[in-house]
């Protein structure tokens, strides 16, 4: 049996007070700004938060077409060469409903989410380097930006 | 009917008229070596019926060139003037056919235009077609549409009854996809209401009831009946509005005793049905059909027909059609799985996992099996998917039928 598999925090603050997040952007055909946000490092044990921004920056409103009653998204992280280690939507059964979204001019949408440096399987993460990747499924091809995020070593 | 020649009338016309002014057998002393047209190009029509007495149509016929002429023993004619598009076909001019033709090409031009320019005033009439092969006018009208009146109106302008043939036909439309407006409504089409969604899972009655059934998340409050208001495709369509929800039984808490996880709400099946809004067409054990699986087309090219429901066991090779990534299909992994609903509390119980591809706008689709050319078996209504978008699942149609009840699916 499946089991439900893991809350999704959209909307909340998160970012970790002390740590430097570090924001990457991509751009997608029609102007809209998608980024993630993590902090450039995180201690060992450390929830690390994680958000993902859909941003118009156009003047014209835009409807996004995004899977989900709560809008899905997925956080992927991965060694440098490429290996995952853990991915938020491992295991789970999302609902296939496709949710229009409005978003006006200068509007950011934003889903937010910890991860608590655990591998799939619940293992503790070795110090080190990581991708991070976030994934927005939509009606057509997902979009999808990464970050990079260092685990530092305990002293 | 076909048209293996309608672009013969429109092309090559200027070759041909050189031939044709080199080609009358009245005139002897014209006879000059026709220059050999060997062209892949087809020959004008109109061209060709000035420069062949009696000429009444071009086509082929199985390949062979094939003309009449309403004087048979004249094919010396018809021979020069298609010399070089026989031979660009393989054949040599001994080897054009030659069929009794009634009527002149030209005469049948003008029946056909002046047919054309007043039967689209007559309800039904899907095309006029000078039609080469058959030495006829033909006129296609809807099925159940009056063919009376053609043959009234023939009469008016003059045209002899024996050279205008009226067929039924299927009306001919634009091509349409999964996201568009489809009259009659069929199961894998898309659905809106609120700002979301969905597909239609099949068409059903239940208790005299047209209906057709979509999951219970799609409505606007999963489980318990609000009375949602669909719309094929948007809402934002003329005559879109297609149907309301009348049946989602709401899901219930989990205790001990119960199949229900504690701290969890549980149903059998994510399926709700909508009753038909007066006067919307739909088919009945009808499902969209695209080019083929796996391919991402959401055009749609024909129907699936519903002709048993049953249930799938894993290894099963199981398909659906839905809105986002039109005709997906794979293998069933799993069988009866207690699966949770995330970002929920819901769990829904004994599900079927599938191999196939699934995106969002896909919940509310049918899923079948294939039982031989376009028959297919209903097995239930797919609801989720994983990340990745590479597995479906679905809630079997013996657990759907036990929530909602009897259906009749086709």
């Amino acid at each position: 049996m499946w089991t439900w598999g893991g809350a999704a925090v959209c909307g909340a603050a998160l970012l970790a007070a002390g740590l430097a997040p570090v924001t990457t952007y991509a751009q997608s055909p029609d102007t809209l700004r998608f980024s993630i946000v993590v902090p450039d490092s995180a201690r060992p044990g450390e929830a690390v938060p994680i958000a993902l921004r859909l941003t118009n920056p156009g003047v014209r409103p835009m409807d996004l077409y995004l899977t989900g009653r709560s809008i899905t998204f997925d956080i992927i992280i991965a060694r440098p060469d490429g290996e995952v280690v853990w991915r938020r939507l491992q295991h789970v059964a999302t609902q296939q409903i496709l949710q229009v979204k409005h978003l006006a001019p200068g509007e950011t949408l934003e889903l937010t989410d910890r991860w608590h440096q655990r591998t799939d399987a619940g293992a503790p993460l070795t110090p080190g380097d990581y991708v991070v990747t976030g994934v927005i499924p939509t009606d057509r091809e997902p979009l999808r930006t990464t970050a990079r995020l260092r685990i530092m070593s305990r002293r | 009917m076909s048209r293996p020649s309608t672009a013969i009338r429109f092309l090559a016309g200027a070759a041909l008229l050189a031939v044709a002014a080199c080609s009358d057998s009245t005139s002897p002393t014209n006879r000059e070596p026709l220059p050999v047209v060997r062209t892949v190009q087809p020959p004008d029509l109109g061209t060709l019926a000035r420069a062949v007495p009696g000429f009444g149509g071009l086509f082929l016929d199985n390949g062979v060139p094939t003309v009449y002429l309403t004087d048979v023993s004249k094919r010396g004619p018809a021979e020069r003037a298609l010399s070089g598009f026989a031979q660009s076909r393989g054949f040599s001019p001994g080897e054009i056919r030659v069929l009794q033709g009634w009527y002149a090409y030209g005469d049948l031009d003008r029946w056909s235009q002046a047919v054309s320019f007043e039967a689209f005033d007559q309800g039904g009439v899907v095309f006029v077609d000078l039609d080469e092969a058959s030495n006829r006018v033909l006129v296609g009208v809807e099925r159940g549409a009056s063919h009376a009146n053609i043959t009234s109106l023939a009469a008016r302008l003059g045209v002899p009854a024996e050279a205008i043939v009226t067929r039924d036909v299927d009306p001919i439309q634009y091509a349409a996809t999964l996201q568009d407006q489809v009259r009659p409504v069929v199961a894998g089409v898309q659905i809106h209401f609120g700002n979301f969604l969905c597909s239609i899972g099949f068409n059903a009655v239940s208790g005299g009831q047209n209906s057709f059934v979509t999951a219970s998340h799609c409505t606007n409050t999963q489980g318990g009946v609000e009375g949602t208001q669909y719309f094929q495709s948007l809402s934002s369509q003329p005559n879109s509005f297609i149907g309301t929800e009348v049946a989602d039984p709401v899901y219930v808490r989990g205790r001990k005793g119960t199949a229900c996880p504690k701290s969890r709400r549980c149903r059998f099946s994510d399926a709700s049905r909508a009753a038909y809004a007066a006067g919307v067409p739909f088919t009945l054990g009808g499902i969209a059909q695209t080019s083929g699986p796996n391919n991402g087309s959401l055009t749609i090219t024909g129907t699936f027909n519903v002709t048993s429901e049953g249930d799938a066991v894993v290894g099963d090779i199981v398909n659906k059609v839905g809105r986002t990534t039109g005709w997906t299909q794979g293998v069933v992994t799993n069988t009866c799985v207690n699966t949770g609903v995330s970002g929920s509390n819901i769990v829904q119980l004994c599900q079927t996992f599938v191999s196939a591809g699934v995106g969002g706008g896909d919940s509310g689709s049918d899923v079948f099996g294939l039982t031989g050319g376009n028959s297919v078996r209903l097995l239930g209504i797919l609801w989720g998917g994983n990340g990745a978008g590479t597995q479906f699942v679905y809630s079997p149609i013996t657990n759907v039928e036990q929530e909602l009840g009897p259906l009749t699916t086709f």
